[in-house]
């Protein structure tokens, strides 16, 4: 795992944070209060994290292992930002290692040279605004969940975690190129199947 | 593919990504699972807090940690993390709305939320 997002080195807590007693608490071992700080935090990490992932079935691993993460950089917790801040810089870290190790493990360059894209393809899509949030959601899942899984990959961690090509270049070991080649053929995909539907 | 169609591309799918759902919550039994995981690395790390520390500090007991910490075990016995051997723990982590109804028990207190 990478460092980015994780402060490594120990510091003393910059300010009295109102979280530094649970913290205190969970360090010493307060089995009552790891429960108290899980049950305060699981929901908008877990939020955070269903928005942002192509496979729902990680979800429930990448959870647990933000929680782990966070416990282990307890002792470096400067108290410098609210914890529920904290640990979605920790969410964010990981979603990026996740996709990193995802696009390694998928084929890229099979998927790339596996449709042409004729002219039909590039009539540019709308949202709809009469369709209210929750169809959106629910077709644009659907629709997301029929695409191949580089495809899936791409496209989540571009939009909907919000990453430059640049940025998931670095992060997988990609060229840019390669990325931005692979969201072109995802984007004209999920179009054709946005606009058949 | 034109730069027009690019930038009609971008605002579709920043579009179609911009709402995160707000009511959604975490599983009960994922909040089990997390627990779970964090009692054990908790418990590896060093000794947890005694049950009597515990109960000190203001917190509620489950009936089987109460029946543990009035045995004459000695105070490392006090520090165990005893969810480990509890079914009540098994049930948390496996069901979706768990029959676990005793109080001061974190996983029933995660299904009952």
């Amino acid at each position: 795992m990478s460092d980015e997002g994780l402060d490594s080195s120990p510091h003393p807590p910059a300010a009295a944070s109102p979280d530094r007693p649970l913290l205190d608490a969970i360090r010493d071992g307060d089995r009552k209060e790891i429960a108290r700080f899980v049950d305060l935090h699981a929901d908008a990490v877990y939020r955070f994290v269903h928005h942002r992932l192509d496979r729902p079935e990680a979800l429930d691993d990448l959870v647990q292992e933000i929680f782990l993460a966070a416990w282990r950089a307890l002792p470096h917790f400067r108290g410098e930002s609210e914890v529920g801040t904290w640990l979605l810089g920790i969410a964010r870290h990981k979603i990026g290692d996740y996709y990193r190790d995802r696009l390694r493990n998928l084929d890229l360059s099979a998927v790339i040279d596996e449709d042409s894209l004729p002219e039909s393809l590039r009539i540019a899509p709308t949202v709809d605004e009469r369709i209210d949030g929750q169809r959106r959601e629910a077709r644009t899942r659907q629709i997301l969940s029929t695409l191949p899984d580089p495809y899936r990959a791409v496209l989540v961690w571009r939009y909907w975690d919000q990453r430059s090509s640049a940025e998931m270049a670095a992060i997988s070991g990609h060229t840019e190129k390669s990325i931005e080649r692979l969201l072109a053929r995802a984007r004209a995909l999920f179009r054709r199947r946005w606009n058949d539907g | 593919m034109g730069n027009s169609d690019e930038i009609e591309d971008e605002a579709f799918f920043e579009r179609l990504a911009q709402a995160e759902p707000s009511a959604l919550r975490a599983p009960a039994r994922l909040k089990s699972r997390v627990y779970s995981a964090l009692m054990r690395e908790a418990a590896e790390a060093a000794p947890l807090r005694s049950l009597t520390a515990t109960e000190a500090a203001g917190h509620r007991l489950c009936v089987f940690e109460k029946f543990v910490q009035i045995l004459p075990l000695g105070a490392r016995l006090d520090s165990v993390n005893y969810c480990r051997f509890c079914h009540g723990r098994v049930l948390g982590e496996n069901m979706d709305s768990a029959p676990i109804f005793w109080k001061g028990c974190p996983y029933a207190d995660f299904h009952r939320h």
